[in-house]
């Protein structure tokens, strides 16, 4: 048995750390995705002068509405999930799982830290580090598409069928958008590699500017966000599925099967949060923060202990994602929503055109500064 | 004749056009409101209703929690001559009539309960009364319970106050149960 151990130390003690990881960071995803239904409509009330949810309790302690999600989840669970009589019952019960499955596989390769030394050995703080990890993201992404065209055919319910295909067509068109509005990135960095373009995004430009993505694409970042919201579902683009008025693909789903949906749209937040900020916004790198300790422009040094460094990038990347999420649930609570054609319009003749205008100009910057 | 009223909407300029700049505005609005409230949770107008009830309008005619009225004497004025019963759409009212010991004309409510969980504050009750016995202006709103029986008012009720919130009217009705309870 020791030998065993001997002979697969490295093997055992690297799936032992990715076991960890995947626990810890879905672990972490997941709970900030149950506070984000809270912090929808808590966040919701308070932009419109409301009070918000603030009664459900545990033991007569209500903590402002933090137990909402445990309530809500119960009330789920207890549901009856009903299913049509003449439904697809396969695939019925198969499109929560695809409309939730790619959106979770993909948080793998998301960096959230750079690495730690733990007892010599380097353990990076990402699940999966994949050299076409923009690739894939946006390959996976586009796999969930087969979730809610799948729920509205399987329904067998024409509204259903009606509302998936509206989605099918903007999760389509907005996929094309949303992969353009990258490729100004990754020739910028050189590398499809989530974890190289954070590392590149340390640098200092002009010696005090950090070289974070905004920087360099502060256009992309809006039609990113644009398409984003739209891949996303959510309101200003929700015309899939506009929970008081429109019919959407999933209406004949009840119990966890709708919860699943609900679920997927807010983990799809927090991918969105964690992209934006791990494309344009460094990522986990904090501003002058190298893995010595803090070095400013000026020439002034502060040494940092090896577990502080790590511990602040995680803790910045947090913080971005966490601003990215809330000003996501902004914007879903600010703005009134598209019409079907104007959303068409939008896509097609106004992101589309500037992404591959912001591409054309990125590659003639990058040939006249010599770098492509 | 239906007059038309023509609106010349000015066409959108460049800015509003690409949308942009408006939405900024639209979100430093809702962000404003949403901080605002953040740090000053008290300055918002909701009302925790059941725990606490905003004042009602002084001269609002309103329908609120029924009470039996008295004379001068104390005693109820109630005849329970079953008129409200019988007016009652929601059918919530029951009564048992009794007869008093040294009236041989009239009778008592022995039991006079009023269900409000299936009482639709309607006023029949009121409308209907030929001795102006019930009233509804308490200005007490029922508000929800969590058992039904709590919803289920008894003569008693009716006559004195819910308990825990005192009104001039309720207080005054005490001496119709003492009244009743001295001819036991």
């Amino acid at each position: 048995m020791t030998g065993f151990f001997n002979a697969h130390q490295d093997l055992l003690i690297f799936s032992g750390a990715a076991a960890l990881k995947v626990l810890v960071f879905m672990g972490g995803v997941m709970s900030f995705a149950a506070l984000l239904t809270l912090a929808e409509r808590k966040v919701s009330a308070l932009m419109q002068d409301r009070v918000g949810p603030n009664r459900a309790a545990v033991f007569g302690f209500a903590f402002n509405g933090l137990f909402q999600p445990i309530a809500d989840a119960i009330k789920m669970i207890f549901k009856e999930d009903f299913v049509p009589a003449r439904a697809e019952k396969l695939l019925f019960t198969l499109a929560p799982a695809f409309a939730l499955l790619p959106i979770m596989v993909l948080f793998a390769f998301i960096p959230f830290g750079d690495h730690v030394m733990v007892y010599g050995y380097r353990v990076d703080l990402q699940i999966a580090e994949l050299p076409l990890g923009l690739f894939f993201v946006l390959a996976l992404s586009g796999l969930a598409i087969y979730g809610t065209f799948l729920a509205g055919w399987a329904s067998k319910n024409n509204f259903a069928l009606l509302g998936a295909l509206r989605g099918t067509a903007q999760m389509v068109s907005y996929e094309v958008a949303l992969g353009l509005t990258l490729v100004g990135l990754l020739m910028i960095y050189g590398s499809a590699g989530l974890q190289d373009m954070v590392r590149a995004q340390g640098a200092l430009l002009f010696g005090f500017v950090p070289a974070w993505g905004i920087v360099y694409q502060p256009f992309a970042f809006i039609l990113f966000l644009t398409a984003a919201i739209a891949e996303n579902k959510r309101t200003p683009f929700d015309l899939v599925e506009g929970e008081s008025e429109i019919i959407g693909y999933f209406m004949e789903y009840s119990s966890m099967r709708f919860a699943a949906f609900m679920f997927a749209e807010f983990v799809e937040i927090i991918l969105i949060s964690m992209l934006a900020a791990t494309l344009f916004f460094g990522g986990w790198q904090v501003p002058y923060l190298y893995d010595s300790g803090f070095i400013l422009p000026g020439g002034k040094a502060l040494a940092l202990n090896h577990y502080l460094v790590a511990a602040l990038q995680v803790g910045a990347f947090t913080v971005k994602t966490v601003f990215f999420s809330w000003a996501l649930l902004i914007i879903r609570w600010t703005l009134p929503r598209f019409r079907f054609d104007q959303l068409m319009a939008l896509c097609w003749k106004g992101l589309l055109p500037l992404a591959l205008l912001n591409i054309l100009i990125t590659g003639a910057v990058l040939l006249a500064l010599g770098k492509l | 004749m239906i007059s038309v009223k023509k609106v010349n909407n000015r066409p959108l300029n460049f800015l509003e056009r690409i949308y942009l700049p408006e939405i900024a505005r639209g979100v430093a609005v809702t962000t404003r409101h949403f901080f605002a409230n953040l740090f000053n949770p008290k300055k918002i107008m909701t009302v925790q209703y059941p725990e606490q009830a905003s004042p009602l309008p002084g001269n609002a005619n309103l329908r609120t929690r029924h009470r039996l009225k008295l004379r001068a004497d104390g005693s109820p004025k109630c005849v329970a001559c079953f008129m409200c019963q019988t007016a009652c759409p929601a059918y919530c009212i029951h009564i048992e009539a009794a007869e008093y010991p040294d009236n041989a004309v009239e009778k008592y409510p022995a039991v006079f309960d009023i269900d409000l969980s299936r009482c639709v504050m309607c006023g029949m009750c009121v409308e209907a009364c030929p001795e102006d016995a019930i009233a509804m202006d308490t200005r007490e709103i029922p508000g929800g319970a969590e058992k039904r029986s709590e919803m289920l008012l008894t003569k008693e009720d009716l006559l004195r106050n819910l308990p825990g919130e005192p009104s001039l009217l309720g207080a005054s009705n005490r001496l119709a149960n003492e009244y009743l309870e001295g001819k036991k």
